[in-house]
């Protein structure tokens, strides 16, 4: 569809994110849509309806607000009509009038993605201009939770793995274990525990029995 | 475990909702909607209250709110509350009256927490939300340092950090290791000890020293082959005990038995010349009358006195002569009464001196064992538990024990405090005395050593009883004989006069005699003898006497130097057991040092462990300060800000500041993030949200805050409760809201259950939810209530349906 490279980034970030394409124009209750683009998320966004306007080289009357907003009410009445539950989002690419995005509004959600610099191939020029790119759409993509701390490789609990890590070497692992488990049982316990080595120590020997 | 999911939710006459409602709530989106008033509030609360038993939003407002819970038309109400976890079901409840609420069963401690802080998100709170984080501070309960310390570990780390400050500082590691303070103390105890056994090692082998050159003094007439040293005590020894002087003392003592037989031959000869030659120098007879008359008068007793001192005198050789042998027998006598006297009184001293020691040492050694008795009836830890029991005063305020919460008052009529302060008093008074008993005890121990050192040596030399009466009874015929020779020395005198003229007459008969060939003979025999002794031989015309007399005093001198190395010998012996002796005890107080070095070694190992096991302790303290300051700013840096800036993100897509917490860089410890707002596509930080950020999306901040401070933590209830959130965000903000919450809800596992009071956004938010997936679900709860009517909750479940709508363009 040779559309312009920002749309083009758009769409390719939303496949990335599991969003796949409709080829336009669609059918809704019997009347033909066409729009630069068509994207439908799946699994919990299966009900998400991505349409792209492409505000500076688009067809479809994608240049004038109000072909626009009329186009995408239309769609909204004739998903209406049908008792459909898609959810409409229109993407603004490139410049808009701030009263036509406020206009739109009314009918769905809007995003408008402008001025993101893109490299030769139609990617993000950077890491920024990514992540730019990302904020302008960002309520259509997964929510990234980083890795809970208590979520680990091998189970034990990261504080005490970095704890662990940082301990200058040669450290009493007994003492290290022992206050370590008897960390989970406050401070007290940690003392007591710390305790009971030190005085254990008195008591034997290493490589004497108990004396 | 799988989940724990709302399922439903009866209240009965709770605030503001009258009569009974059902409301069921297992789906994974709730729409709450009723006008305001109509109950939403009321039905978040009263799950609130069934879960944790309280209600936190309304006692923020007004603390004595329980009295309001009960609907004002009712007698009695109540709450349960319904969930599932897997297929098993479980029951919250609460019951209600005008006092109160009862809460019947609710969630543990810390999922009810979890519940509060995390899960629920009550309308009062939104607005209130950022000003509580803001002004957080960094004491341990402000609500962020409490969210920190939710994160998994802190608490543990904080527990560490606390836990080992005790090894900073070696007083608080004696009161909190058992048995370090006795270490220490049995360290220097052994310090103590080792001194004190070192110095009486030193004194044995000062005196071994001592004795030693004496000996070797002693031993230096003898010239022995060896030389005097320790080593060679065996060989000297041998070499004092062998027989040659007494041997040659005894050859000696023949010797001068054969010159006085040899003597009296001669003298006979001589006589018996005399008796027959009438023609002999005249006065011979007369004299020799006179002395036959005295020698008859005397002689007997006389010779019986000589025989007496002879045979109390053992080799020993006396003068023929009466005067002669009245001085030289007084002369020997006296010599042997002074060594017997000496012997005597020193063997008496030495058995008086011998019982005095052993009873003093028996007193010693009662006292050490008494003080021993109570040193080991005194507690060690006496100073550790005064220094505790000082401690514990503090807590004492009235007459109920801190420790067993007892009424001291049963016990006595002093008071508590009194009773704990005589008891510190004791013990410290313990403490101390212990030390003192300590300082006794060796002071003791060392007389103790000196008086069994003294004991053994006079062991070794004492001499018996029987020994001593035998000494005795020689003095006493010693004196005897002395006392006898005194009483006759007149006659001896007189004797030894007479002998002299005898003698004199027999001289003039000298040459006469000399002549005579017995005479002669004798004079041979006499001239071998001395040869034989060692003496030169007779010399022409000396006299029978003169050489007798020279020879006698030969002998004489020989034997005054052999019963000089006699005596020496037995002095010698004497050094010997004493040296032999002093180098036993020398030997023990070795084995008993090495013991205690042995044991000194023991503990001050014991003491390097325990302290390397402290510096570990604190080294893992300081650890534990690095990873959490490292990890509270990657929690906030990577983790918190990260998400609150995605959430804040979406729902204002057009903000270009974006709240977050920043940490100062150089603060490790204490936690002091602020509250500032970034720009987002970097840059300078900017000024704090409510300067930088309009009511709506200030709103929005502390909505995202709260749902990414929710998502920061571990999950613990997949519930997210929102009472109204959206008053006053605008039409877009909903648009994006909605989207977050079916992100939420659909792609991280979210219960969620929102209560809206706007139709419109109730209706968006029901489009928007719609289930996407076979197994998604929505309910909608609609509340009103009528001025005279009970509340209805009207419930609608969504299920999937099979979107049909959209056809491509063929």
């Amino acid at each position: 569809m040779s559309g312009s490279p920002l749309v083009e980034a758009v769409q390719q970030r939303l496949r990335s994110a599991g969003y796949s394409d409709l080829s336009t124009p669609f059918k809704v209750a019997g009347v033909e849509f066409a729009f630069t683009g068509a994207m439908r998320g799946r699994n919990g966004r299966a009900l998400d309806l991505v349409l792209l306007v492409d505000t500076t080289t688009g067809g479809f009357g994608d240049r004038d607000g109000v072909r626009v907003r009329q186009r995408v009410e239309a769609l909204s009445r004739a998903l209406d009509v049908t008792g459909s539950r898609y959810v409409v989002t229109v993407i603004l690419v490139g410049a808009v009038l701030a009263e036509d995005m406020e206009a739109l509004t009314e009918t769905c959600r809007v995003l408008h993605v402008e001025g993101i610099a893109l490299d030769d191939r139609g990617q993000p020029a950077s890491e920024i201009s990514g992540r730019q790119l990302d904020d302008r759409i960002r309520v259509l993509l997964p929510l990234m939770l980083p890795v809970p701390l208590g979520e680990t490789r091998d189970g034990s609990e990261p504080a005490m793995e970095q704890l662990i890590h940082a301990l200058p070497a040669g450290t009493d692992m007994a003492l290290v274990d022992a206050v370590i488990t008897a960390s989970s049982n406050g401070e007290q316990a940690v003392t007591d525990a710390v305790a009971f080595m030190i005085s254990g120590s008195f008591e034997s020997e290493p490589g004497e029995g108990n004396s | 475990m799988s989940d724990l999911i709302l399922k439903s939710l009866d209240i009965n006459n709770f605030r503001s909702i009258r009569g009974h409602i059902h409301a069921p709530l297992d789906a994974k989106v709730v729409l709450v909607h009723g006008e305001n008033g109509a109950g939403k509030t009321s039905l978040l609360s009263a799950l609130e209250l069934a879960l944790t038993g309280e209600i936190q939003s309304l006692e923020r407002a007004d603390p004595g709110y329980e009295k309001q819970l009960l609907h004002r038309s009712a007698a009695q109400g109540s709450v349960l509350l319904r969930t599932l976890a897997g297929t098993s079901e479980q029951s919250f409840q609460a019951s209600l009256n005008a006092a109160g609420a009862q809460s019947i069963a609710a969630l543990d401690v810390q999922r009810a927490i979890f519940f509060r802080e995390r899960a629920f998100l009550p309308q009062s709170l939104l607005g209130q939300l950022l000003r509580i984080y803001q002004d957080a501070g960094n004491d341990a309960a402000s609500p962020l340092a409490q969210f920190v310390a939710k994160l998994l570990g802190l608490d543990r780390l904080d527990a560490l950090e606390a836990g080992l400050k005790p090894l900073v500082d070696v007083r608080n590691v004696r009161k909190n290791v058992d048995g370090w303070l006795a270490m220490e103390n049995e360290k220097s105890r052994f310090e103590r000890l080792l001194y004190d056994q070192q110095k009486i090692r030193e004194g044995l082998n000062e005196q071994i020293r001592s004795e030693i050159s004496e000996l070797a003094t002693l031993c230096a007439a003898f010239e022995l082959p060896v030389p005097v040293r320790e080593e060679t005590l065996d060989e000297i020894a041998g070499i004092l005990s062998d027989n040659y002087d007494f041997e040659a003392f005894a050859r000696l003592t023949d010797q001068q038995r054969k010159l006085a037989s040899l003597l009296r031959e001669i003298y006979g000869a001589q006589s018996a010349i005399n008796s027959e030659a009438a023609v002999t120098p005249g006065g011979g007879d007369e004299a020799r009358e006179a002395f036959g008359r005295w020698d008859a008068e005397y002689g007997q007793r006389v010779s019986a006195l000589r025989n007496r001192v002879e045979a109390l005198l053992i080799n020993i050789s006396l003068p023929s002569d009466p005067e002669q042998f009245a001085e030289a027998a007084l002369i020997r006598l006296s010599t042997e009464r002074k060594q017997l006297t000496d012997r005597t009184s020193q063997a008496r001293a030495d058995i008086t001196r011998h019982a005095v020691g052993q009873d003093e040492l028996d007193v010693l050694i009662r006292q050490r064992s008494t003080i021993d008795e109570e040193v080991a009836g005194l507690s060690n830890s006496a100073g550790s538990l005064s220094t505790a029991l000082a401690e514990l005063t503090t807590f004492i305020t009235g007459e109920t024990c801190p420790v067993c919460d007892r009424n001291f008052g049963e016990v006595s009529h002093t008071t508590l405090s009194e009773h704990v302060h005589g008891k510190v008093k004791t013990l410290s008074a313990s403490a101390e005395r212990l030390l003192n008993l300590g300082r006794t005890r060796s002071e003791v121990q060392v007389t103790i050593e000196r008086l069994s050192r003294e004991i053994e040596a006079i062991a070794a030399r004492k001499i018996d009883e029987k020994s001593l009466a035998e000494l005795d009874r020689r003095l006493a015929s010693a004196e005897l004989l002395t006392n006898e020779l005194k009483t006759i020395s007149e006659a001896l005198r007189e004797g030894g006069r007479l002998r002299a003229a005898d003698v004199a007459a027999r001289r003039a008969m000298g040459e006469f005699q000399a002549r005579h060939v017995s005479l002669t003979a004798a004079r041979d025999t006499l001239n071998d003898f001395a040869l034989s002794i060692g003496a030169s031989a007779l010399e022409e015309g000396e006299s029978f006497e003169a050489a007798a007399a020279r020879m006698n005093e030969l002998l004489l001198a020989q034997a005054a130097r052999l019963e000089g190395r006699l005596l020496m010998r037995r002095r010698g012996s004497d050094y010997i057991a004493t040296v032999r002796s002093s180098i036993k005890r020398r030997k023990e107080a070795d084995e008993r040092i090495s013991a205690d070095v042995d044991s000194m070694k023991r503990v001050e190992r014991a003491l390097g462990r325990a302290q390397a096991l402290r510096e570990h302790g604190v080294a893992v303290r300081n650890a534990v300060d690095n990873v959490r300051s490292t990890i509270i700013r990657e929690e906030f840096n990577d983790r918190l800000n990260r998400v609150w800036r995605d959430l804040f993100v979406r729902l204002a897509p057009s903000e270009p500041f974006v709240p977050a917490f920043r940490i100062p860089e150089s603060s490790t410890q204490k936690l002091q993030p602020k509250l500032v707002t970034e720009h987002r596509d970097g840059g300078e930080t900017g000024g704090a949200p409510g300067a930088m950020l309009s009511a709506g999306n200030l709103n929005t901040a502390a909505l995202t805050l709260f749902i990414a401070l929710h998502l920061s933590v571990p999950r613990e209830l997949p519930w997210l409760i929102l009472d109204d959130p959206v008053q006053s965000m605008d039409d877009v903000h909903i648009a994006q809201f909605a989207a977050l919450l079916r992100t939420l809800s659909k792609e991280h596992g979210r219960q969620v259950m929102i209560a809206v009071h706007d139709r419109q956004l109730f209706e968006y938010l029901k489009l928007e939810l719609s289930p996407a997936f076979p197994e998604d679900s929505l309910l909608t709860l609609e509340l009103s209530r009528g001025a005279r009517r009970d509340s209805v909750c009207l419930s609608k479940r969504f299920s999937f349906k099979e979107e049909t709508s959209l056809f491509l363009a063929a």
